[in-house]
């Protein structure tokens, strides 16, 4: 008999929750079969059968999750095996799942139901107005009328029946670590209006595939070399200077937010950074990066440019010292210098950076020379090499 | 601000209007040599003459002649010296006073105040004890007022002194000798505006006269227990300020009117059916009704406190209401 037991897939994974199980009891498996979807903090991994057999037992079902060592299932080895009575772990019962439900069933009316129920005209016109059949309603006034505070207990009642449930190892992750890392540095953001129409000229021009983002990384790589103030780790006593630059592009999943790297922006062409993104963020949404493809971030990129958000306050990626926020490009009536008036199309930047090491002169020198590269066609292309 | 008995703030709403308005005045039984009953003319006598007139026990006469009065431009203040005695010049009240301006189509302006006291004092009987506001605001045709402090006695009975309506104004017996803030500077009160004599959550009280008094004893009581009344004086049954009443039961959802004429058929139930056609969604409890027995005032103490409704008796139908 083969214990299958809950795998560790990264140096910090402590437990794991079984997404989905691909074999059921009875099913017949192979050694290299994939048995079971587990989904730790920060990935998704599938966990193959080491042995050939078949599975006899699942403990832990779908949802549910088990500290890393655990047992969470048997593979009988041969056919005897699978017909022998489990003697020391029977399968529990299965469960729903872990989602705790406290509802006292919702007395919603239904409609066309008549009879008479003694209630005051108060307390008739609230259960209109909530949509609760005053027949479910425990009438407190006298000879067990219902009366006001009877419905409004009901009502309070309903309020209360949102569902508990846990958060899922991904936000949970989040919300950890943001709590953490926020109460560990001081977060200043500097903004400042950016000129695009450069930049989108030469995309559309030159560049159609790639997208405004790798275009941008590119840029922040240049400034990020230029400035290595940036380009560090700090953990409250000591800094850590990279030469390479790393950057995160934070991915919005739909389950949360994730951060894959580029590694070694400084070093790809436009072309390469808008590959690797693009295949991070489908991997992110699908849930199937790997550890290696969240690790080992210097700065990060979060643009919700796409959607409606002009300025904002991104707040810092692990031990990173700056990240960079971009708003949305909106077409405006610029005044230039000459006093003429032109179309731009223009959009916030907003760096956010830990105001213990980096002074809010050096953050603006920095935002300026970002602006400077985006807003001038030949350094432009000098950065993104065409 | 300086307190002035009820019966002062009456005088003094005399005194400044007959002073104004020459057409003003008075007559009645025992008004002219004695003051009134109450001594509420004391702050007049001696000022104005022929202005102020005794007369014989003849009630139809005096509240005739108010007519006639009235009709040939003069301002008559007739006084009715019990309540009770109302009835015995009913016809020239109900049938001319109170229907002149109807049946003449509006072409005369019936300006003149029928006055005096009303409600319980210390044994007066069945004959000078009686509160018989609601018959006139059943029948139509007349203003009422029935203030329950020295500040409202004043400014709503120098209200009733430039109307051109009738107006019959009760004063009860037990309050003349209340005292109360009454400002030095000249102010009126409108008619058909009520005063939330106390300000609360959980039950309105609506109550006139002596019974605001008795309510706001009650919600003292009450309060003890956690209860928060608000008491509203309605001031004026005609007009009777039925906004405010609405409001205050859209906030407390429970309604108790409290007054001390006869329960069966007093003006309360006018009061209640009100609200149950217009409030009918924010009440969470049946309106009851604080009203006397259905007898008529005895003389026995014992048995005219087991007839009239006091502080006792609020807090037996507010405890009903809040099913507490």
């Amino acid at each position: 008999m083969f214990e299958i037991r809950m795998a560790k897939f990264g140096l910090s994974m402590e437990t794991g929750t079984i997404t989905k199980w691909y074999k059921h009891p009875g099913d017949t498996v192979k050694k290299g079969d994939i048995l079971v979807q587990i989904e730790s903090e920060k990935i998704t991994n599938d966990l193959q059968s080491p042995v050939n057999g078949f599975i006899k037992v699942i403990l832990v079902n779908d949802g549910e999750s088990k500290a890393v060592g655990e047992i969470i299932g048997y593979i009988a080895e041969t056919e005897e095996e699978l017909k022998q009575e489990n003697k020391q772990e029977t399968p529990p019962t299965p469960q729903d799942n872990n989602i705790e439900e406290k509802t006292t069933k919702a007395p919603i009316a239904q409609p066309g139901k008549r009879g008479f129920v003694s209630a005051s005209p108060r307390a008739k016109s609230l259960a209109r107005d909530h949509s609760i059949d005053l027949s479910t309603v425990q009438g407190t006034g006298p000879e067990g009328r219902i009366i006001e505070k009877d419905v409004l207990d009901c009502i309070a009642k309903h309020t209360q029946t949102a569902r508990k449930e846990p958060l899922s190892p991904l936000r949970k992750e989040i919300a950890e670590r943001l709590f953490k890392s926020y109460q560990s540095y001081v977060l200043v953001t500097n903004m400042t209006k950016v000129d695009m129409t450069e930049l989108l000229e030469i995309k559309k021009k030159l560049i159609p595939d790639v997208s405004v983002t790798a275009i941008l990384i590119k840029c922040l790589g240049g400034v990020l070399l230029k400035y290595p103030e940036f380009n560090v780790h700090f953990d409250g006593s000591t800094m850590e200077k990279f030469s390479s630059v790393n950057i995160g592009v934070a991915v919005d999943t739909g389950r949360g937010l994730i951060v894959p790297v580029i590694k070694r922006a400084d070093m790809l062409s436009a072309a390469e950074v808008n590959e690797q993104l693009k295949r991070l963020a489908e991997y992110a949404k699908k849930n199937r990066l790997r550890g290696e493809d969240v690790e080992g971030s210097h700065f990060t990129i979060t643009n919700l440019g796409m959607m409606r958000t002009d300025m904002f306050t991104p707040v810092l990626n692990g031990q990173e010292v700056g990240i960079l926020g971009v708003g949305r490009s909106v077409k405006e009536l610029v005044v230039k210098d000459d006093n003429s008036i032109a179309i731009r199309t223009m959009a916030y930047f907003s760096l956010s950076y830990d105001h213990r090491i980096i002074d809010g002169a050096l953050a603006s020198i920095f935002l300026g020379g970002l602006a400077e590269v985006i807003e001038n066609e030949s350094l432009l292309k000098e950065v993104l090499k065409i | 601000m300086r307190e002035i008995t009820f019966s002062e703030a009456l005088g003094e709403a005399m005194l400044e209007e007959m002073q104004r308005d020459p057409t003003i005045f008075t007559y009645g039984e025992d008004i002219a040599k004695q003051g009134g009953i109450f001594g509420a003319y004391k702050p007049i006598l001696g000022k104005f003459q022929d202005r102020i007139l005794d007369t014989p026990i003849s009630e139809e006469v005096i509240f005739g002649s108010a007519l006639g009065a009235s009709l040939a431009g003069m301002r008559p203040v007739a006084e009715f010296h019990f309540a009770d005695f109302l009835f015995t010049g009913m016809t020239a009240v109900a049938n001319q006073i109170m229907k002149f301006k109807y049946m003449t189509g509006g072409q005369g302006k019936i300006h003149l105040i029928l006055r005096g006291p009303d409600g319980i004092s210390k044994s007066a009987a069945a004959q000078h004890s009686e509160s018989i506001e609601t018959l006139f605001m059943h029948i139509p045709g007349i203003k009422i007022i029935v203030p329950s402090t020295p500040y409202d006695m004043k400014g709503l009975f120098k209200t009733a002194l430039k109307s051109d309506d009738p107006v019959i104004c009760f004063e009860h017996k037990m309050l003349y000798a209340r005292k109360g803030p009454v400002p030095e500077e000249e102010y009126y009160i409108p008619f058909g505006k009520a005063d939330i004599k106390k300000e609360g959550k959980d039950v309105t009280v609506v109550s006139t006269s002596r019974m605001v008094h008795e309510s706001l004893k009650a919600s003292e009581q009450l309060a003890k227990e956690g209860i928060d009344v608000e008491v509203v004086d309605l001031r004026t049954l005609v007009p009777w300020d039925k906004e405010t009443v609405l409001e205050s039961v859209k906030k407390t959802h429970h309604l108790v009117i409290a007054h001390e004429t006869w329960r069966r058929a007093g003006w309360g139930a006018e009061i209640a059916a009100t609200v149950q056609e217009e409030a009918f969604d924010y009440l969470d409890g049946p309106i009851m009704r604080v009203g006397a027995k259905n007898v008529h005032i005895p003389f026995s103490p014992p048995l005219q406190d087991f007839v009239v409704p006091d502080y006792k008796s609020v807090i037996n139908e507010v405890r009903k209401v809040l099913n507490v």
